[in-house]
C-alpha cells in the first residue's frame, strides 16, 4: 500500500468514529495546526519485529518519568521545603491525606522502579550492540540521562527532612568537600553555609524540582530525536546480512521499505533491517502493556508498602545508624574501602568518575562492526564483572550496616 | 575605521553583542546569589554547655547543646552534641570539648563503652578518647570546640579548631 491512502485512513480513524459533530471541528483545527501530519509522523514508522518486547523498556522509562513529573507536581500541593516544616507537612500528609500519601508513595516507588528499568534498558542496549555507529550519541545522551536520574534520586531522598533525609544530606554535601582545591567552597555553595541548615534544604529542593528536570527534559527530547533519526533497529537480531545481497539490492530495499525507514544509512551492513512492523499499533501496544505493568507495580507498592517517614531530623543523635539509599550502596561501600587522606578522593571521585567516563566512552571503546555479544567478549566480559562487582559491593554494604 | 561596515555585518555583530549582553545581565545576579554563602561572615555566639563538675575523669560525657542557626533567617536553635572529656594530665585535669562530628563524612560519632573508643556508625571510623583518629576512614582527629570555663560552667562557640 502506498503512503497516501494509509495516511488518510489513519486520519479517518482518528476523526470518524469519535463523534460526527466533533469531526468538523477537528478538520477546522487540523487545517490550521496540521495535527494529523504530526500524529502521522509520530506513529507511522518502521520498527523491527524481532526483539520488540525488549524495545519497550525505553517507552516504560519515558512513562515512569512522566509519572514522576506528575506526582512531583502534586506533592508540591502538600510539601513545604523548610527545615521546620518539611517533616511536619509530610507527617500531616501521611496521617490526614490518604490519597496524598499514595501520591508520595508512587513518587518514591516510581524512582525505584525507574532506576531498575533504566538499568535493564542500558543492559539491553549494551548487549545488543545498539550503541554502534551511527547511534553513539544515543548511548552518550542515555548515560547522561541515567546520571541525572541518579542525581534526582539522591536529591529527592534529602527532602523529607527526617533522619534518613538529614544524614543523606550531610554525607552527600560533605562528599563535595573532598574535591581538590574548590571542595570547601562547593560544599558551602550547596549547603548555604558551612553546616547543613535551612538554606541547604531550599537549595536542594530547587535543584530537585527545577534545575535537574530542566536539564533532563530537553535531553530526553534529544535522546528520542536521535532514536527517530536512526531508527529502533540497532540490534544484530534485526539483520539477515546476507552476504549474497549486493549493496545495490540493499539500497533498493531502503527505498521500497513500507513504512519508510527513518534510518540514516551510514553503515550499509546495519541500516536495512528485515522483518519490519508498524510502530503503531504493534510497538505502541507492547509499550503500553509493559508500561501498565510497571505503573501497576508502582501503584501497588505505594498502597501496600508506602513511603516511610522516620523521626524528624536530629543533628544530636547518638544511636541513629544512617543508611544510604539502596542505589548508592556500592558508592557508600567505596567510602569504607578507601580510608584516610588522599585515598578518600580516590574512592569518592576517581573510581566513580572513571567508571562514568568509561560508560560514556563505550561506543568508542568498541568500534568493531560486530554487534553479536559473543563476538565482542573484550567488552562483554569486563561489563559482566563490573555488574557483579557493583552487586558484591552493595551486598558488602548491607552486611556492614546490618551487623553494626 | 578604514573599511565601512556593511549593514549585514553590523546586524550579525549586533546579534552577538546583544546576545552576550542579555546572557550577562541575567547570569551575573544569579551567580552572585548562588555564591553568596562563600562571602558571608557569620557570628559565633557563646553557648552555655552546662556545669561539668559531675563529668568523671576518663569517661566522655555527651551534652546536648542548643546551637543557634546563624546560617539563615531566624529558625529555632538546633540540638548538637558536645562531648566533654576530662583527662588527668600530671596533677591537673584537662578538659576537652570534642565535637561528635566524624571528620570523614560528618555523621554523629558516639562513645562506645566496650571499645573504649568513639565509633562512627556510617563507615566505621574510630577515635581515641582524646579524639585522635585511630581506625577506619576518618582523615583527621575530631575537632574541638572553641571554649571557655567560667568556674565549672563550660561555654563553647560554634567554631571548630584542629586538635
Amino acid at each position: 500500500m502506498s503512503v497516501e491512502p494509509r495516511r488518510s485512513k489513519l486520519v479517518a480513524r482518528l476523526t470518524h468514529p469519535v463523534a460526527r459533530p466533533l469531526a468538523s471541528v477537528y478538520r477546522w483545527v487540523d487545517e490550521r495546526m496540521g495535527i494529523s501530519d504530526l500524529v502521522y509522523k509520530a506513529l507511522y514508522e518502521a520498527v523491527p519485529r524481532r526483539g520488540a518486547w525488549t524495545y519497550t523498556l525505553g517507552s516504560v522509562t519515558l512513562i515512569i518519568i512522566a509519572l514522576q513529573i506528575v506526582t512531583g507536581m502534586f506533592l508540591l500541593w502538600s510539601y513545604v521545603p523548610s527545615t521546620t516544616e518539611a517533616w511536619l507537612s509530610l507527617n500531616y500528609l501521611a496521617h490526614h491525606n490518604e490519597f496524598g500519601a499514595i501520591v508520595r508513595g508512587m513518587h518514591l516507588w516510581g524512582a525505584y522502579v525507574l532506576l531498575l528499568v533504566i538499568g535493564l534498558h542500558m543492559v539491553r542496549t549494551f548487549v545488543s550492540g545498539s550503541y554502534k555507529k551511527p547511534r553513539e550519541l544515543n548511548w552518550i545522551t542515555g548515560v547522561i540521562l541515567f546520571l541525572l536520574v541518579l542525581a534526582l534520586g539522591i536529591t529527592g531522598a534529602m527532602l523529607p527532612w527526617d533522619q534518613a533525609a538529614f544524614w543523606t544530606t550531610v554525607v552527600t554535601t560533605h562528599v563535595l568537600s573532598y574535591v581538590p582545591l574548590l571542595g570547601h567552597w562547593l560544599q558551602e555553595v550547596w549547603r548555604g553555609g558551612n553546616q547543613v541548615g535551612p538554606v541547604t534544604l531550599t537549595r536542594t529542593f530547587a535543584i530537585h524540582i527545577w534545575l535537574l528536570p530542566a536539564l533532563l527534559v530537553p535531553l530526553i527530547g534529544l535522546h528520542i530525536y536521535l532514536l527517530r533519526r536512526h531508527g529502533e533497529h540497532g540490534s544484530w537480531v534485526n539483520y539477515r546480512n546476507d552476504p549474497e545481497e549486493s549493496e545495490r539490492e540493499r539500497a533498493d530495499r531502503v527505498l521500497r521499505a513500507e513504512p519508510p525507514y527513518p534510518a540514516v544509512p551510514s553503515d550499509p551492513a546495519y541500516s536495512v533491517p528485515d522483518d519490519l512492523d508498524e510502530f503503531f499499533p504493534s510497538q505502541v501496544g507492547k509499550d503500553a502493556i509493559v508500561s501498565f505493568v510497571a505503573v501497576l507495580i508502582i501503584f501497588v507498592m505505594a498502597v501496600v508498602v508506602g513511603s516511610p517517614l522516620e523521626a524528624p531530623a536530629n543533628a544530636a543523635s547518638l544511636t541513629y545508624v544512617p543508611t544510604p539509599e539502596w542505589f548508592f550502596l556500592p558508592l557508600d561501600q567505596l567510602l569504607v574501602q578507601f580510608p584516610q587522606a588522599w585515598m578518600i578522593p580516590v574512592g569518592v571521585f576517581i573510581i566513580p568518575g572513571l567508571a562514568s567516563t568509561l560508560l560514556i566512552m563505550v561506543p568508542f571503546l568498541d568500534r568493531s562492526p560486530d554487534r553479536e555479544p559473543w563476538k565482542r567478549p573484550q567488552l562483554m566480559v569486563p561489563a559482566l564483572f563490573t555488574l557483579l562487582f557493583l552487586i558484591f559491593e552493595a551486598l558488602l554494604g548491607v552486611n556492614r550496616l546490618f551487623n553494626l | 575605521m578604514a573599511r565601512r561596515m556593511s549593514r549585514r555585518r553590523f546586524m550579525v555583530l549586533a546579534t552577538n553583542v546583544a546576545g552576550a549582553g542579555i546572557t550577562l545581565l541575567i547570569a551575573a545576579p544569579i551567580v552572585g546569589e548562588v555564591l553568596q554563602p562563600i562571602f558571608t561572615r557569620r557570628a559565633h555566639p557563646w553557648v552555655r554547655v552546662g556545669d561539668i563538675t559531675q563529668v568523671p575523669v576518663g569517661l566522655p560525657t555527651a551534652y546536648v547543646v542548643q546551637m543557634p542557626t546563624t546560617q539563615a533567617w531566624k529558625v529555632p536553635p538546633v540540638a548538637r552534641i558536645v562531648y566533654v572529656v576530662k583527662l588527668n594530665v600530671g596533677s591537673a585535669v584537662q578538659v576537652l570539648p570534642l565535637s561528635n562530628v566524624c571528620t570523614h563524612m560528618q555523621c554523629d560519632v558516639h562513645w562506645d563503652q566496650n571499645l573504649q573508643q568513639f565509633l562512627c556508625p556510617c563507615h566505621g571510623g574510630l577515635y581515641s578518647i582524646t579524639g585522635v583518629n585511630v581506625g577506619g576512614p576518618p582523615p583527621r582527629p575530631l575537632f574541638r570546640y572553641r571554649h571557655k570555663l567560667v568556674g565549672e560552667t563550660l561555654y563553647v562557640r560554634d567554631q571548630l579548631t584542629e586538635a
